[in-house]
């Protein structure tokens, strides 16, 4: 039995899902943590994913193209990181208050819409929404493991990885890179160093809102063809969590999503063999106030004290 | 500056720009609500005017329907006191709804397995809810107090730990315990004894709604009349002055936490003595972060809250009309109250004093051109 459950977890085909389940984790937490470098404060990651796996959907839908769905999910999250930036910058709403609405919002929004166009409550599924196709590599299938876990899958699964490096040589490798971080160590030096703060929080939150968009577009374009209410089930507030956990380094975030995507193939597993399955769903959480606590070990004074400024 | 006629500067403070400013922020949120409903619904081909008459009717019509309206309004009115707490005091506690899960569990397991008399058994099942509450904001609160670590992101992530943590013993140890194999994961009913006695006949408000209201009153006498209040008010405004005041700030600042907690909690116990009579997982479909919404448009007033969250339960009560007497879906008003949200969180002071200044700023520089002119003139 143990060893069973062993060799299910270490079989290719674990590490297959892993990899499908952790594709919009790593390209929505590689835009957060753009996001979470220039300390934005923006929270709302649920309603950027849901509202893109509905536009996901719809674009597909309507062109019959899964490459357009996924630029109306970019182009929904877009425009919902605008209004967000217009809120918040200009209009100086609480970032929290308007992170809480949004989310709260998202649900009802993406459930009228369904309600709206496709006249069903629920799901949504219909072969109108075209799905993106697998790719075949005929190089990879001479090799029997690497052809199980990297063969066959959709192009954003690739997309991901070469996003996420896309990314990280952004961050560490250009002079806007370099900018955007100063921007999020402190803001009042990069202010006076010559650098737009407000500009690169915009540039980050429109980074942030297209990229969790496209993530949110994964879900109904993966094969399954449909739309169901709340499809992203906190997948959002995962990207959070790994955008936390690595630190805003979008390569270690990666992999901190990798590991995620593992844990949730892990569920699916455990759940065929009746085992519990809650506390492996807690484990991303778990990891970030362990993270947090390795941060914050090297402020403690030896006894307990506040002071007005947290990180 | 003394003002000799007491009566003319209370008239001069009410027509002063802040007073304006506080009313203009609901006025304009309530006209930018009214214009979008307006447009969602007649988008989806009703006649808002109907829609509005439904919503107030199915509120407000009958003996049923206000009572529905307070039941729903009893849990905004302890979430949204456990927010205003915690915001008053500059602690930005997200994980309510993870105390309410928590507290909700806790009263559920007292009230289906503890033997009690009536009052007493309700009663410990509240209390209990609420110190499970503030077991779930301990952790937050001692890595902010010992490893200064932003208790936004600890307390949000406790909320999922504290939802799963919650299931997973309901599916794995009580279920077993008690047989139940449904496809919903709940506790067994709990109870007569630990249930709240209904408040008004044939609906399900019941005392829990006292309850609601007593904590909303009490935490406006803490920040009014005790100076318990008052330091608690002061760490959150100015916590330097509050420590060279000597205030003990580590205390208080625990106190935050603790009593922020306990209320967060406590509304899930009422949720489970008062309202579902057992743990359903999932029963709150977000009202922890209702709490927090509300807590912000009555703009941290005690008072205030108990009249939002009535608004609040109303519309709840009034969404499932609209749906019942029109094709019209009940997140249609789901959306237009995060809107409101949005909309009364625009800081419309800072906008004021923009368009003040620049106008000012617009004014002397045509002064000074108008002087120079003049000058010119004169030469």
């Amino acid at each position: 039995m143990f060893w069973d459950i062993v060799s299910t977890c270490l079989s290719p085909a674990a590490f297959a899902a892993a990899l499908r389940l952790s594709c919009p984790l790593i390209i929505g937490s590689t835009g957060g943590c753009f996001n979470e470098k220039t300390s934005t404060g923006n929270l709302a990651y649920e309603c950027f994913m849901l509202t893109g796996a509905f536009f996901g959907a719809y674009g597909s839908y309507l062109t019959g193209s899964p490459l357009m769905g996924s630029l109306a999910a970019i182009l929904s999250g877009l425009a919902l990181a605008v209004i967000y930036g217009l809120l918040v910058y200009h209009l100086n709403c609480s970032a929290i208050i308007v992170s809480v609405a949004y989310n709260s919002a998202a649900w009802a929004l993406t459930t009228l819409l369904l309600v709206v166009v496709w006249n069903t409550r629920g799901q949504f599924n219909d072969p109108s929404i075209v799905s993106y196709e697998n790719l075949n590599w005929d190089v990879l299938r001479k090799f029997p493991v690497l052809d199980m876990v990297f063969n066959n899958n959709i192009p954003m699964v690739y997309f991901a990885f070469a996003y996420a490096a896309a990314g990280y040589a952004v961050m560490y490798g250009t002079p806007f890179g370099l900018r955007l971080r100063g921007v999020g160590i402190n803001p009042e030096a990069a202010q006076a160093a010559g650098i737009n703060v407000r500009k690169y929080r915009w540039i980050c939150l429109i980074i942030m809102g297209a990229s969790m968009g496209c993530a949110g577009s994964y879900m109904p374009l993966c094969g399954m063809s449909l739309f169901s209410e709340n499809m992203t089930r906190g997948r959002g507030f995962l990207c959070l969590t790994s955008t936390l956990v690595g630190k805003g380094n979008p390569l270690r975030t990666m992999m901190v999503a990798l590991l995620f995507g593992y844990a949730n193939s892990m569920t699916l597993v455990l759940s065929t063999y009746n085992m519990p399955t809650q506390i492996i769903n807690m484990l991303p959480y778990v990891m970030v106030l362990i993270v947090l606590l390795s941060i914050g070990i090297k402020n403690f004074k030896g006894s307990a004290d506040i002071s007005g400024d947290t990180f | 500056m003394s003002d000799p006629k007491p009566s003319g500067r209370a008239i001069r403070q009410f027509f002063s720009p802040e007073v304006g400013i506080g009313a203009a922020r609901y006025v304009i949120s309530f006209a930018g609500v009214l214009a979008l409903g307006s447009i969602l619904i007649l988008a989806q081909g009703e006649d808002p005017v109907r829609a509005a008459a439904l919503i107030i009717n199915g509120a407000f019509g009958n003996t049923v329907s206000v009572g529905n309206s307070l039941r729903w309004a009893m849990p905004c009115m302890l979430t949204g006191a456990a927010s205003i707490i915690a915001f008053k005091s500059g602690v930005i506690n997200l994980g309510i709804e993870g105390q309410m899960y928590l507290g909700a569990f806790t009263a559920a397991v007292l009230g289906s397995f503890v033997d009690l008399p009536p009052t007493v058994h309700a009663l410990v099942c509240v209390v209990g809810a609420g110190v499970a509450g503030v077991i779930c904001v301990i952790i937050p609160a001692l890595m902010r107090l010992f490893f200064s670590i932003n208790e936004y992101v600890t307390t949000m992530m406790m909320n999922f730990i504290a939802t799963l943590f919650c299931d997973y013993f309901v599916v794995w140890v009580i279920m077993p315990i008690t047989g139940i194999t449904t496809v919903t994961v709940a506790t067994p009913t709990i109870s007569k004894s630990a249930r709240l006695s209904t408040l008004i006949r044939g609906t399900s408000c019941s005392s829990g709604l006292i309850i609601g209201m007593a904590a909303c009153l009490s935490v406006y006498f803490l920040y009014k009349f005790t100076i318990k209040g008052y330091e608690l008010k002061q760490v959150g405004e100015n916590l330097k002055f509050a420590k060279t005041g000597g205030v003990d700030v580590k205390r208080t600042f625990i106190t935050i936490f603790i009593l922020s907690g306990f209320l967060g909690g406590l509304s899930g116990g009422v949720e489970v003595t008062g309202g579902y009579y057992r743990y359903v997982s999932g029963f709150s479909y977000t009202m922890g972060w209702e709490g927090i919404m509300i807590a912000y448009i009555c703009n941290n007033n005690p008072i205030g809250l108990i009249f939002a969250s009535i608004v609040w339960g109303a519309l709840k009560t009034g969404a499932m009309s609209i749906e019942r007497g029109t094709s019209l879906n009940r997140l249609t008003v789901n959306l237009l109250q995060m809107f409101f949200v949005i909309l009364v969180s625009i800081n419309y002071e800072s906008i004021y004093h923009y368009f003040r200044d620049r106008a000012k700023r617009k004014r002397e520089i045509r002064q000074l051109l108008a002087s120079r002119a003049d000058e010119e003139e004169g030469a």
